[in-house]
């Protein structure tokens, strides 16, 4: 409030007035879509979680062979790629984000002297990239949700910090300005009455 | 005939699991020095990788022509959600983890090869045969846990070749 000059007029009143009411009604909106965000936030990184976890025990239950991926015969990076994240734009918590459909991967056809343990792997390592593809889909969306919380959280504390006690502060002041001003007008017309009163009498 | 003697007596014997005594390229230059032109052609063209049945060793031909024929039932019979039926590999090979599997493929060639080549010492067929388990000994050597898991890292890389839509 210091540095700010206030008007002490009935309409400077009244329009603050009505700041302090929006910002009352506006401040608690605010308040629960930051909860709301952080929620949908807290609940994305258990997904990614459960996802890793889910990559983790593939790899693990793969360990048992992955020794023949080294085979001499075949480069298996020639089988297959991913080509294209598939996504589609939908609405968290307000925010407009990416989610992840699938994943368009470039597989080479297998011929019959390919070596068996091709058609395994490559199942696998679709899997494996499927679930990488999500994560990094739910990371972004996480980065724009917390950028999102970030303006949230910036307004809740200018509601609350600055606004509201702004408009309160300049609503109380203008109003002791306001009944000074009239009792001091009261007063001079007293005074201004008992000198006529007097000069009368004379 | 004698070339051949003299060919198979200088190569070092061989045997699954053990560390390849010669490499592929080495055969080749000492086959390549040692027999006619037309036989060096005919092992050329022999690879049990390729699955090449044009050899002209019938044995060897008929061999990998039901081996390339085996491994396609395999993969029919696994799109169609059914038991394989393999014509010459027995089914008992196909079990385990997909190492085991091509371990066990690869011990059930070997002994294949072996019955091909039994009694036809310093013939062609030796020599072919020759090449064929050299390229299973190199092949079971190259299956390494940690190279493995490195190959398999670096396909399932999340910063590769992902183009977002």
């Amino acid at each position: 409030m210091a540095g700010i000059k206030i008007k002490y007029t009935k309409t400077e009143r009244a329009r603050q007035k009505k700041i302090l009411k929006v910002s009352e009604r506006m401040l608690p909106l605010f308040e629960a879509m930051e909860k709301s965000l952080m929620a949908t936030i807290n609940t994305i990184s258990d997904r990614i979680e459960q996802l890793r976890e889910e990559i983790e025990k593939n790899r693990k239950a793969a360990e048992a062979w992955t020794a023949v991926m080294s085979d001499s015969w075949v480069n298996i990076n020639e089988f297959i790629s991913v080509n294209k994240i598939i996504t589609k734009t939908i609405d968290v918590a307000g925010v407009r984000v990416q989610q992840y459909v699938k994943v368009d991967f470039n597989v080479m056809p297998i011929n019959d002297d390919t070596p068996l343990w091709v058609d395994d792997a490559i199942e696998l390592m679709q899997e494996q990239l499927q679930l990488l593809a999500e994560i990094e889909c739910l990371k972004e969306q996480i980065d724009l949700l917390e950028e999102e919380l970030l303006d949230v959280r910036a307004r809740v504390k200018l509601f609350e910090n600055r606004r509201i006690p702004n408009a309160k502060l300049a609503i109380r002041k203008i109003g002791q300005k306001l009944q000074d001003d009239e009792r001091l007008t009261i007063a001079t017309a007293k005074v201004v009455k008992t000198s006529k009163q007097r000069e009368g009498k004379i | 005939m004698s070339n051949m003697v003299y060919l198979m007596t200088s190569l070092p014997s061989l045997s699954l699991g053990q560390v390849p005594p010669i490499t592929i390229d080495e055969f080749n230059d000492d086959a390549k020095r040692q027999l006619s032109v037309r036989h060096y052609k005919k092992l050329q063209s022999v690879d049990i990788q390729k699955l090449n049945a044009q050899v002209g060793v019938e044995s060897i031909s008929t061999f990998l022509k039901k081996l390339k024929e085996d491994l396609s039932e395999v993969r029919e019979a696994k799109a169609q959600n059914r038991q394989a039926k393999p014509e010459r590999m027995p089914s008992s090979v196909l079990r385990g983890n997909p190492l085991e599997r091509e371990m066990n493929i690869i011990q059930w060639q070997w002994e294949e090869l072996q019955d091909i080549e039994a009694g036809k010492t310093f013939t062609l067929t030796e020599v072919l045969v020759y090449k064929l388990k050299l390229q299973l000994i190199e092949r079971l050597y190259s299956f390494d846990e940690n190279k493995g898991a490195e190959v398999l890292a670096s396909v399932v890389n999340p910063e590769k070749n992902m183009e977002r839509k």
